[in-house]
């Protein structure tokens, strides 16, 4: 960028200042709670006929806890990206009151008492973690002014990642497995998903430890059937991610998880190094890895068998069940949905937390479905867009793989409850319920914003006129 | 990184399409075959989150209506039908329930749940101003006076029994009860368990309460029949008036048969060769069954198909069992079915339709029950128009027949003299009295039988009764019609 201030004659001439743009978030922001609390009062009167209840308090707290991460970005990131914070919470409020929806008809005599996962008090929690995830948001605006600080804990933030993923493998079932998946660290009724936490970490470690050893990773190869390969030595990093990936899958029964890591693993070093090379290994492995996993692993097994055929009689009552009912509900919901709280999304089990994407498409219908797929699409945009802009390459290279991740994981879960592919269990970011992943992506949001912060941010600007003196800036 | 980048950017673009393609295939191209999954649950309870239309009884002289099926709003959202008046009804409505529905709820059910194709509009308009799916309302041609009349008399009479009323002139039918019945409110709860104990006791139950028996059970039609036969021999010209005389020996041995038939009690029929109106308002079996002889089963068959008989094609909407009445060559067996025995069967619904075709100058007019169909708002998606079936006999045939109808309730020697004549009510009554045997060697206790029409000279209602075991026909059918039409004409 170029400027030139105080040209020959002119009094002064200005240069177009960029714009934080803070005022256009707060519309956004002040649209997102409107559609919070336009979807609660729907969902309500769907439900009861009437206006529910907590109406002031839940959309009033909402409200209060959006404004306060705006004001948050105000303070601490004034320049970042306006639509990551009002598409989040967009997600965020609209998660709050299908979960809402959930719970009340998972009451009383009506054949929705069938979700004896959800209490009386799901949706406030799932409130209350807003706040959490909001304050984390804040604090990590706060604590990363710069995101490139992160890179002198690279390999703190990576054991902590591996630590974090390994702890539930390690406890006993009773303190770690929940329907199946060994993925939880659960102590006296509180239980978090340390994977939500170790993505993050192990984002930030491959982002600080690529730029480290890009050059290597990159420049040093052996060219073979046309393709540049890697030396053999430069194949640990990935074949150890691989492995990793492996045991999780493996010892935590959750392929999801380990398709995330690895597929994150993949596309960041591809990033990092633009050799395609890296992009063939990695799918390579993964597919051979995952197909002899099919054979080997009886639970991996039976997700292809039931990808392939769920209509099968002898699976339809049983493994089959969950991916049927959530089929059956999005073809019940057609094109307009039946609006929220007049669908049936009880049916399907568990459809607060991994089916959620279902009931959304059972009660928004095809449409309310393709536009939340739509905002996630926007939210994955502007996070590449700020990887894009930013000139640091670590910030690029770490927002880049949010940015990844996040679609990777609408991927896995949005097409695993669509039979696109294998159904995987992994939370829908923002809209499941659970703590963990609520505040998990608020972070995520936080480290984005900053990048893009980063990013958008305007040099700074000549403190004096400096006459005929021509000021130029590196592009 | 930049390049890199934006091949990840476009990476992602894909995920997303492949996403919303895969969606769209779900929810808009497969959303028809996975609705129609056996066992998918939501389809099937969302029957009973429909607003159903109501069934009501509209046919009430000077527009009197009775709401007869409703839809209650109970927990949950769903719909539960009621039936003020399930008993009297029953015949009419069928029930919905969660196995299934019969009656009116059956055969008008893609207007009650609101999915007929002529609905889309109002669907559509529930669509946005957020309404719950409405069904239209059923608006039939059943008068509740005469129903009700109709239901009370059968319970008072206590054997299994049907009665059906039509207006003669549309063929409107005005009442259509059955005893004994059931409740269709029993069927309603959406309780699955509950629902099959009820259907399974009502199935077990020898009396067989869901049997429409005026539709859909037969019984022989007795002296009833002679009017057909009567009306036969008139339109071939073989009795030119009610007048003309006829034999009516006192035995009358079957033709190649060594079976002699008698009239009641072997009385003798008058001086033997009485008018015909004479053997009918006595109701001669030797005058009628000679006739019947004389006039041949091809002839008596033509007629019987002209009233309605051996037509399996017959709906009201709901599909009526065909009387029957087969064509026979035997002399002794056309006989026989000339006085309505043999292998003769009629619905109750047929006798009423053979008074109707007599009041209403010849003509018979088709039989229907649902005369308007209302949209949620109120407008009408559909009204029945009143269509005759066939011209059965002329004018002047169906004048004679109602002169010797008009007998046998006027002239003191008729058979319905004492129950539907002048000493029973100031109403001008015609009609025809029928005893039926039945059972191996007439083993069973006869079938009371009772066809008519009033007033006579101004025909607004005409009702067929048919009583199982009821004996002689002008005892047990007759003041049961007398009941209908009292109560549909108001008077006493």
């Amino acid at each position: 960028m170029t400027a030139i201030a105080g040209a020959p004659g002119d009094a002064v001439q200005r240069v177009p200042l960029p714009r934080g743009r803070r005022g256009s978030e707060l519309a956004m922001l002040a649209f997102a709670v409107a559609i919070m609390a336009f979807a609660y009062a729907d969902a309500g009167l769907g439900l009861n006929g009437h206006l529910p209840p907590g109406l002031a308090t839940y959309v009033g707290g909402f409200a209060v806890l959006v404004l306060g991460a705006h004001l948050a970005v105000r303070w601490l990131a004034p320049w970042a990206d306006p639509l990551l914070l009002p598409l989040a919470a967009v997600l965020n409020g609209l998660g709050v009151v299908m979960i809402w929806r959930l719970q009340e008809s998972g009451r009383g005599a009506n054949p929705g008492n069938l979700i004896i996962t959800l209490t009386a008090h799901s949706a406030l929690y799932q409130l209350m973690w807003t706040a959490v995830g909001i304050g984390a948001f804040a604090g990590t605006l706060a604590l990363v002014r710069e995101a490139k600080v992160l890179q002198r804990y690279t390999y703190t933030l990576g054991t902590a990642g591996i630590v974090l993923l390994a702890i539930p493998a390690l406890l006993p079932s009773s303190h770690s497995s929940v329907n199946g998946a060994k993925v939880w660290i659960i102590f006296g009724g509180f239980s978090i998903q340390p994977g939500e936490f170790a993505k993050i970490a192990l984002a930030v470690f491959f982002a600080g430890y690529l730029v480290a050893k890009r050059d290597v990773l990159s420049l040093a190869s052996r060219r073979f059937l046309g393709v540049d390969l890697p030396r053999g030595r430069d194949l640990g990093p990935i074949l150890t991610l691989w492995a990793i990936s492996m045991l999780i899958l493996i010892f935590e029964s959750d392929i999801g998880t380990s398709a995330l890591f690895f597929g994150l693993f993949t596309v960041m070093l591809y990033i990092a190094t633009q050799r395609k090379s890296w992009l063939l290994i990695g799918v390579g492995l993964f597919l051979a890895g995952a197909v002899v996993a099919g054979q080997v692993i009886a639970h991996v097994h039976e997700r292809f068998v039931v990808w392939l055929h769920p209509f099968a009689p002898s699976l339809i009552q049983g493994l089959a069940y969950q991916p049927v009912q959530g089929l059956e509900g999005m073809a019940f919901g057609g094109l307009l949905g039946t609006g929220l709280g007049q669908g049936q999304p009880y049916w399907t089990p568990l459809v607060q937390s991994d089916f959620i994407v279902t009931g959304f498409g059972e009660e928004l219908g095809l449409t309310g479905l393709m536009a939340l797929l739509l905002i996630f699409g926007l939210l994955v945009q502007r996070g590449l867009r700020a990887a894009i802009t930013v000139k640091d390459p670590f910030s690029k290279l770490l927002a880049g793989g949010l940015s990844f991740l996040l679609a990777l994981q609408i991927f896995i879960i949005v097409g695993g409850v669509t039979q696109l592919i294998p159904l995987t269990g992994i939370t829908t970011p923002f809209l499941s319920q659970g703590g963990s992943s609520l505040v998990a992506s608020w972070i995520v949001i936080a480290l984005l914003a900053r990048i893009s912060d980063t990013a958008r941010r305007p040099p700074p600007q000549p403190i004096q006129d400096e006459g005929m003196t021509q000021v130029v800036r590196a592009a | 990184m930049n390049r890199a980048l934006h091949r990840v950017a476009l990476a992602c673009l894909a995920m997303f399409l492949l996403l919303l393609v895969n969606i769209n295939y779900l929810q808009v191209f497969r959303a028809s075959s996975l609705a129609s999954e056996p066992g998918n649950q939501r389809v099937f309870i969302q029957q009973f989150k429909i607003w159903r239309g109501e069934i009501i009884a509209a046919g009430g002289p000077g527009g009197a209506q009775q709401v007869i099926a409703e839809s209650k709003l109970i927990k949950g959202g769903f719909y539960q039908r009621y039936y003020p008046s399930g008993y009297v009804y029953a015949p009419v409505t069928g029930y919905d329930s969660v196995f299934g529905s019969t009656g009116i709820e059956y055969y008008e059910n893609r207007y009650l749940n609101g999915s007929a194709p002529s609905l889309a509009i109002y669907n559509l308009k529930g669509l946005f101003t957020g309404k719950p799916k409405q069904g239209a309302s059923v608006y039939l041609t059943i008068s509740p006076k005469a129903q009700l009349a109709a239901y009370q008399a059968l319970v008072a009479m206590g054997r299994p029994a049907a009665a059906v009323a039509i207006d003669p002139r549309t063929g409107a039918i005005l009442a259509m009860a059955s005893y004994p019945t059931f409740d269709p409110n029993k069927y309603a709860p959406i309780d699955s368990a509950y629902v099959a104990r009820i259907d399974a006791q009502y199935r077990r139950n020898p009396a067989q309460p869901l049997l429409n028996r005026a539709i859909n059970d037969t019984f022989p039609p007795g002296s009833t029949f002679k009017i057909v036969t009567g009306s036969t021999a008139f339109s071939t010209g073989a009795v030119a008036t009610p007048d003309s005389t006829i034999p009516a020996p006192q035995f009358y041995r079957l033709p190649g048969s060594t079976h002699v038939l008698t009239n009641d009690n072997d009385s003798p029929c008058g001086n033997g060769t009485p008018p015909i109106i004479f053997a009918f308002t006595v109701s001669c079996n030797t005058a009628f069954g000679k006739l019947g002889a004389r006039l041949g089963g091809a002839a008596l068959h033509r007629f019987a198909d002209l009233f309605g008989f051996n037509d399996p094609s017959l709906t009201i909407p709901l599909p009526v069992s065909p009387s029957s009445y087969p064509l026979l060559a035997d002399p002794a067996e056309t006989a026989m079915s000339a006085i309505g025995q043999f292998d003769d069967t009629v619905t109750p619904l047929q006798e009423a339709m053979m008074a109707a075709t007599i009041a209403d100058h010849g003509v018979l007019m088709r039989p229907f029950l649902v005369s308007q169909i209302r949209a949620p708002d109120q407008s009408v998606v559909y009204s029945a128009q009143p269509a005759a079936l066939r011209r059965v006999v002329s004018p002047r045939v169906a004048g004679d027949m109602t002169t010797m109808m008009e007998s046998v309730t006027q002239n003191p020697a008729g058979t319905a003299y004492l129950t539907a004549g002048p000493p029973a009510t100031g109403i001008l009554i015609a009609g025809k009295t029928g005893t039926a045997q039945n059972g191996v060697n007439n083993s069973n206790l006869d079938d009371a039988v009772f066809t008519c029409f009033a007033p006579a000279n101004n025909p607004q209602i005409a009702v067929g009764v048919i009583v199982k075991g009821g004996g002689f026909g002008a005892d047990a059918a007759a003041p049961i019609a007398l009941k209908i039409i009292q109560a549909y004409l108001g008077q006493r």
